[in-house]
């Protein structure tokens, strides 16, 4: 029922001349009024959606409307009304659903940016009400998330059904060391520390991660080390920055950590200690790293009195040599800490 | 600065109007959201200067009866649909299911009848109040749609924005919303398109003007909908999203693109820092995602469409350099709605119920 109409055939038959439509009276769409920016409607499209909108007048719901309406969403992926028709006609149909969410995955993989195919899944997967299927959907955001590692609806999907099914024993689990992997290839890759904050820090507390104390310090190490790998990767310091402000944790704690990277070149080795807690910045990292001049700037404010004198110092240094895009915003925040200081 | 480059105005004017004489089918996607397309022809015109030299009277006035016969009215209230492309021959009476008004073409209509001066008359204003009761949902979010489909801070930011341009905010629960919108905040201090996602340009503007275009409650007013560390959080990540290329990006760690420099611009103008962006490398990078033939560009080398190219506009309106020469002149705009101040006194005039 749901065979597929494959795009690559040759000449689509239209409608018009297909006995199995011959009962459905086509309408043509509306143009009264000269209409603005019209699109010039090729005659396959004008002869499926004058049927579609034949379709709809009528009400029917019937196996060939799912035909009609995977046509024109193959021709129009954000032709709205034709996906919620589809959806209405496969719940009176009763059709099966799991086969439907098969077919959309050679559509989601084509039409990757259409927010309609993404919505159609959610729809699916809230009729299906099955952890199963919600097991089988993360694996295929997986896969596609390989193609585009930051596509935000893929995203949002994960993060809807996570929260959705919000299945302790089978969905969670999986989740850390799959952001783990995946900012193994690409430390870089902010969607990635995005959910991190969403399965650490916004979902709920863990079964295993009940130790909240336990959670912030394996964070700040993780963080740390990554942060050590690349030392100017903005996603990590905001990663590190939501952590602490998340737990009301002073930046001043990171002070030893945050240190050697704010300085021209890296240490001399020999007087380095080995510290696993603060691991310094790798060999042929690009210091300082503004980021961490940044952090510093921030302990320094907080500190207030004398801090405030040696953060200007180094607001002035992003200003005018490291940062200069900037210039402006190191110069509201010297003359904002100035006016605060009085 | 005489190897300053040139904003090309006519290119930019040429490329609207070929927009609006029609698209060809591999533009089909855009027939579900054709209103706002339009929108951005027709800003783009008005922010330039050019509409009224280089459109007819005319064609003024068929686009304006084009508009009216999108509001549709119906068992959800009223408002308007993207285009007549679900509307069969004859019309409808009311609107069928799938046929339906759509929130944010609804707030693109009322901004392009004012660009177009249209006085108003035929606007339902009770029939967009109801409508927009019927598209919030639960959560206090509101759905584009009212039976379904998206819901996420556009659609809330295209309710509040209807409310102040009718003066009338009876058809929405403020607090509900403002709610809504604090759990998309995320720990980088933008906004999510939803909550729990992560930090966007696009929204984060949704969000804050949002927050600052609804009037006082009994819990909240828009001086206290942000903490002070939240303001300062969110005006750190949006003066970091300007890169190098003097253009914004919209999320951490992606390349800019034309349109995050209005959308990130634009809410550090709503905070009240609209001087943080670096204007004229802002502008030369605009500069630089003109097309040979008109238009902008979401970045340098790609091809041009009306939402860049609008938005682009738009922002240099906000942040004009000091070394453009006159072809960077703009008409001033209205950081809230999004239009050109003018067009803007011109909603103010006309559209709240009460000077109907
Ligand atoms: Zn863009």
């Amino acid at each position: 029922m749901s065979a597929a109409f494959d795009d690559s055939s040759d000449e689509q038959q239209l409608y018009a001349a297909d006995p199995e439509w011959a009962d459905v009276v086509p309408l043509q769409q509306y143009e009264g009024v000269d209409p603005i920016a019209p699109i010039f409607y090729s005659e396959e499209y004008k002869d499926a959606t004058d049927y579609f909108r034949g379709i709809v007048k009528t009400g029917e719901m019937s196996p060939k409307v799912l035909k009609l309406t995977e046509h024109i969403i193959r021709m129009n992926p954000a032709h709205y009304s034709a996906w919620q028709y589809r959806y209405k006609t496969l719940i009176a149909l009763n059709s099966p659903l799991k086969a439907e969410l098969e077919l959309m995955d050679n559509f989601a993989i084509q039409f990757l940016k259409t927010y309609q195919v993404w919505h159609h899944r959610r729809l699916l997967l809230g009729a299906l009400r099955s952890v199963d299927v919600a097991v089988r959907e993360l694996a295929f955001v997986t896969r596609t998330l390989r193609t585009d590692t930051k596509n935000y609806h893929t995203w949002s999907y994960r993060q809807w059904i996570l929260a959705h099914f919000n299945d302790e024993a089978r969905l969670w689990p999986g989740e850390l060391p799959w952001v783990e992997e995946l900012l193994e290839e690409d430390v870089r890759n902010n969607s990635a520390w995005h959910h991190r904050f969403f399965v650490v820090w916004q979902s709920g507390v863990r079964r295993d991660e009940v130790d909240r104390e336990e959670v912030l310090r394996r964070e700040l190490a993780f963080t740390k080390e990554k942060i050590s790998l690349a030392p100017n990767n903005q996603s990590a310091w905001n990663y590190l920055r939501g952590v602490l402000d998340h737990t009301h944790t002073p930046y001043a704690s990171l002070t030893s950590f945050v240190q050697p990277y704010t300085v021209g070149a890296p240490s001399d080795p020999e007087d380095s200690i080995v510290d696993l807690e603060n691991p310094r910045p790798s060999a042929g990292a690009e210091l300082p790293s503004l980021p961490a001049l940044e952090f510093l700037a921030d302990i320094y404010e907080a500190e207030g009195g004398d801090g405030i004198s040696k953060a200007v110092r180094i607001w002035k240094s992003l200003a005018d040599e490291h940062d200069t895009i900037r210039k402006k915003y190191w110069e509201y925040r010297i003359k904002d800490a100035l006016h605060g200081a009085q | 600065m005489s190897s300053f480059p040139r904003l090309a105005r006519t290119g930019h004017t040429s490329h609207c109007k070929i927009c609006l004489s029609g698209l060809p089918f591999s533009q089909v996607e855009v027939d579900a959201s054709r209103i706002a397309v339009i929108f951005y022809c027709l800003g783009a015109m008005d922010l330039l200067g050019t509409l009224s030299a280089k459109t007819s009277e005319t064609d003024r006035q068929k686009w304006r009866d084009w508009f009216w016969e999108q509001q549709t009215s119906g068992k959800y209230g009223t408002g308007f649909k993207p285009s007549t492309y679900m509307t069969p021959q004859g019309g409808n009476d009311e609107y069928s299911d799938y046929d339906i008004p759509h929130l944010v073409m609804t707030y693109t209509a009322l901004l392009s009848l004012a660009i177009l001066r249209d006085d108003f008359s035929k606007l339902d204003r009770p029939g967009i109040l109801r409508f927009m009761r019927a598209c919030q949902r639960e959560d206090g979010s509101f759905s584009a749609l009212p039976d379904g489909g998206e819901a996420d801070l556009r659609s809330v930011y295209c309710a509040f924005a209807l409310s102040n341009m009718l003066d009338d905010w009876s058809g929405v629960d403020v607090d509900r919303a403002v709610s809504y919108i604090q759990r998309c905040s995320s720990y980088e201090g933008g906004y999510g398109q939803t909550p729990y996602h992560e930090a966007l340009g696009g929204t984060t503007y949704c969000a804050v003007a949002a927050l600052y275009l609804a009037p006082s409650t009994a819990h909240s007013s828009p001086e206290t909908r942000m903490t002070p560390a939240e303001r300062a959080r969110t005006i750190r990540w949006l003066t970091q999203n300007q890169t190098s290329s003097g253009g914004f990006r919209g999320r951490t760690g992606k390349l800019a693109d034309a349109c995050y420099c209005f959308w990130c611009g634009a809410t550090l103008t709503i905070l009240g820092v609209g001087n943080l962006v670096d204007s004229t490398a802002l502008a030369m990078f605009m500069a630089q995602c003109q097309y040979k033939f008109g238009g902008i560009a979401k970045a340098p080398s790609e091809r041009p469409d009306p939402y860049h190219t609008y938005l682009s506009l738009a922002s240099l309106a906000l942040h004009p350099s000091r070394e453009g020469d006159s072809s960077w002149d703009l008409s001033p705009l209205n950081v809230f709605w999004n239009i050109t101040e003018e067009t803007a006194r011109w909603i103010k005039d006309h559209i709240p119920g009460y000077k109907a």
